[in-house]
């Protein structure tokens, strides 16, 4: 396994929008530390592409934006791109972080019993955002999207920077709850109801698999 | 509150859609749009109209309200927050 990041980027609805460009964070990050990268971008985020791909950028981390379930997650158009039983042993033995709904239910258990090096960072929950629609058209502005995706973003981030699985996980809590200890603070209009969601991304986010697993290894 | 993952489980109350339809409504403002599992950019009042027809994702917001509801009463998020100073 080499050191770099395959990282999928459907764009197709306001979700994986906002999911596209707070992704450009993580693309910036790894281009600072001279990361190779494998971005497969809007239509390229399919199946097919995903799984030629891993076949030859074999890199030890993958970022997976889309929609999802519990057995799969979504590339563009809402198509499987990986799926539990069909190409996740793709995914063995790497860091996998998933900004994709309820994967760690199911998907994340799979992959994770195919090779007990690698590990898998994901949401037993739905992930939950608030957007302002002032801001639709330039997501990365958006400061209230900002409060949910400044975390989320922490974990790529966090391993790129040589941290472990774990370290990364528990960082990215941490900056959950300051973002939350913060809302609270300020008692505006919105503070309840962003807690609320973000509350659900805390309690959902789950590390399986090998803890210790960092980029260094 | 052991979470549950499933998106078919259990009935809803109607207390606890009343209970979250008025949340909903005090809390959230015009100008922002939710983004839960698949769904994407909900409105204050399709939130609200989807916790009224108890669909799939009506039961996740009623579900998620509830557990924030648990987590406030029995003082895990202060517990959580002490942690994180």
């Amino acid at each position: 396994m080499k050191k770099g990041l395959i990282i999928t980027m459907p764009r197709y609805d306001d979700v994986t929008e906002y999911f596209s460009q707070f992704s450009k964070e993580i693309l910036k990050k790894a281009e600072e530390e001279g990361f190779p990268v494998k971005d497969l971008v809007d239509k390229e985020a399919v199946k097919s592409s995903f799984e030629s791909a891993a076949k030859s950028f074999p890199y030890s981390l993958a970022v997976l934006n889309g929609h999802g379930n519990a057995d799969e997650i979504f590339g563009h158009d809402k198509k499987p791109l990986v799926a539990k039983g069909v190409n996740d042993q793709l995914l063995a033995g790497k860091i996998t972080y998933a900004r994709a709904c309820e994967a760690g239910a199911s998907l994340g258990k799979s992959i994770i019993d195919s090779n007990k090096n690698g590990c898998f960072i994901g949401y037993e929950l739905p992930f939950q955002f608030y957007g302002n629609i002032t801001w639709a058209a330039n997501p990365i502005k958006d400061n209230t999207a900002r409060i949910f995706f400044g975390p989320s973003n922490a974990v790529p981030i966090a391993l790129i920077n040589g941290k472990t699985a774990l370290e990364a996980h528990e960082n990215s809590k941490k900056i959950m709850l300051k973002n939350l200890n913060k809302t609270l603070r300020n008692v505006n209009k919105d503070s309840l109801a962003v807690a609320e969601a973000l509350w659900n991304n805390y309690e959902g986010q789950v590390l399986l698999g090998n803890e210790n697993a960092s980029l260094n290894d | 509150m052991k979470k549950d993952n499933s998106n078919k489980s259990d009935e809803i109350s109607e207390e606890a859609r009343t209970l979250v339809i008025a949340r909903i409504d005090a809390q959230v403002p015009s100008n922002l749009r939710l983004s839960i599992g698949s769904f994407g950019g909900m409105t204050k009042e399709q939130m609200i109209e989807h916790v009224k027809k108890g669909d799939e994702v009506g039961k996740q917001i009623v579900k998620s309200h509830l557990r924030f509801l648990q987590a406030q009463s029995s003082g895990k998020i202060t517990k959580a927050l002490i942690s994180a100073e």
